[in-house]
This record gives C-alpha cells, sequence and structure tokens, in this order.
C-alpha cells in the first residue's frame, strides 16, 4: 500500500497520464483509501488548470508599447 | 496540462489575424505578452527578457498569416520565444544550461511524518473557476515573488509546460534535459506553487 508521501510525489505524473498501470492501480487503491490525498489530487487538477491563467492579461500601455514596436521595424525595413 | 485556446477557437477572429488586422493581433498580445515574458525571464533573465519578447512579436507578426493551427497560438507563440532566447543565448556566447538540479529537497517533504503519512494535510480551496484561483490581487505579488525565486530551471519547466502548454519531450530537448530531470524539476516547481496557494487559502495571506 502507497504511503501518502508517495501519492503526493506522483500525483502529478498521474495527471499527466505519464504512469504504467501497476503503479496507476497503486495510486487509485491509496485514493479510495484516503480522503486528504483525494483532496491533494483534486486541488493539483484545479491549480494546472489554473497555471496558464496566471499572468493574466497585458494592460493598455503594454500592449501599445509592443504595437508601437513592431509599426517601427515595419517601416524601417 | 493543456492551455486554453482562447479567442483562437472563434474562426472568424482567426482569419482577420491572419489576414493582418491590427486590432486581432492586439488582442493576441493582450492575451499572451505577460506569459511569453515570464517564459523568456526563465530563459534569459530578468534584463533580457523584454528586448527578446519584443523580437519574438516581430517574429510572430511576420509569420501569423501561416499559422496551421497544428498548436494552440500560446504554444506556437511560446516555441518562437524559446527559439529567439536560444539564438540570444547563443550570440552572447551563452547557453541554455538548464541541467543542474542543486536543489534536493522536495518542497512537500516537511508536510508528512515519518511514517509518510500527512502531517500538514492541504487545506479546502474555496474558488470557483480557474482564472479565479490565481487571480486574486493578493496572490499576484507573492505569486511573482514566487516565481522570481524560483531556481530557472523549475520555472522553465513550470512555463513551458504548464502555462504554454508544450508537450514534455519537446522541452526535454529543447532545454537538453533528461526526461527523469525534468519530472523532477517539474514536480518540485509545482509543489512549490501548490504550497503558497494552499497557504494563502488557508490564511489570506502569503
Amino acid at each position: 500500500m502507497l504511503k501518502c508521501r508517495e501519492f503526493a510525489g506522483a500525483a502529478d505524473r498521474m495527471l499527466e497520464g505519464d504512469m504504467r498501470l501497476r503503479e496507476r492501480l497503486a495510486m487509485r487503491l491509496h485514493w479510495l483509501h484516503c480522503h486528504i490525498c483525494r483532496r491533494y489530487l483534486r486541488q493539483l487538477r484545479q491549480l494546472l488548470r489554473s497555471v496558464p491563467f496566471m499572468h493574466g492579461p497585458a494592460s493598455d500601455e503594454e500592449v501599445a508599447q509592443v504595437m508601437q514596436h513592431l509599426h517601427r521595424q515595419e517601416k524601417s525595413l | 496540462m493543456t492551455t486554453d485556446n482562447g479567442p483562437e477557437e472563434n474562426a472568424a477572429w482567426l482569419a482577420q489575424l491572419k489576414g493582418g488586422d491590427q486590432a486581432a493581433f492586439s488582442a493576441l498580445v493582450r492575451r499572451h505578452h505577460r506569459a511569453l515574458i515570464a517564459l523568456a525571464r526563465a530563459m534569459v533573465g530578468e534584463n533580457d527578457a523584454e528586448e527578446m519578447v519584443q523580437r519574438a512579436w516581430l517574429k510572430a507578426y511576420g509569420a501569423v498569416a501561416s499559422f496551421e493551427g497544428r498548436a494552440s497560438l500560446r504554444t506556437w507563440l511560446s516555441r518562437i520565444v524559446i527559439n529567439e532566447g536560444r539564438m540570444w543565448l547563443r550570440k552572447q556566447g551563452r547557453e541554455v544550461s538548464l541541467e543542474s538540479l542543486p536543489e534536493t529537497v522536495d518542497p512537500l517533504a516537511a508536510r508528512f511524518d515519518q511514517r509518510g503519512l500527512w502531517s500538514a494535510p492541504p487545506a479546502p480551496w474555496h474558488s470557483d473557476s480557474p482564472e479565479g484561483l490565481l487571480m486574486t490581487a493578493q496572490l499576484a505579488d507573492c505569486l511573482e515573488r514566487l516565481l522570481t525565486g524560483m531556481p530557472g530551471n523549475q520555472r522553465a519547466l513550470l512555463e513551458m509546460r504548464d502555462t504554454d502548454g508544450l508537450p514534455f519531450d519537446e522541452i526535454c530537448n529543447l532545454l537538453g534535459l533528461s526526461a527523469s530531470n525534468a519530472r523532477v524539476l517539474l514536480h518540485r516547481a509545482r509543489a512549490r506553487l501548490f504550497g503558497l496557494v494552499d497557504h494563502y487559502q488557508e490564511t489570506g495571506e502569503c
């Protein structure tokens, strides 16, 4: 039976689908018995879905700066 | 983990973008610029990141008409930034050197007792949407500090895999990392991020 430490150490790899069947079954068995690891896995999944949004959109000023630079480069070509 | 597709799911918007529409390109910049800056910082450091991303935008501007949609726009843009970064480092006689693994401790290690059971279990989180979890104003500064303080190799993996959605094998090739080292680095980066969000969710502070 896996320990919580082992489950948490491999959880992100499991979410990536980067795990052999035997190891996946051991993870599943632990998951069934441990409510804390179920919470950890659920929240880790939520976190990884959130990461693409973490930097947020650029400001008007940042966008204007990029576009001005592009137009200057375009004119100089 | 995949990157959301955002407005590029909209065929009409994509057609405008590929046709050279300025407003569509501005929308593209607005949506992805900060993430690309973060990726560049992980590769070349704070000082050169802005200029490198400007070069990448110029390349993207010239090439967007031929974007084929095989990957998401974020992934396509990230590849341009990574190529620019590699050229940038090569010109300066530097290499993309992210193989080193000086840190030996798993950031989660302190949360378990000697038997391997949780001694500091994660708190229940309260957030309704993926956007909401990491985008609160209070958390933004803490997140920035965490990323800035993260070893470059961990940060690069986190940005490329989880923010930009690049395939794992491609990242290993780009960074010259073995798959086993890359897995360790990515796990540690995610564990640090998890720790930050968990602490914030529990205490409202970070």
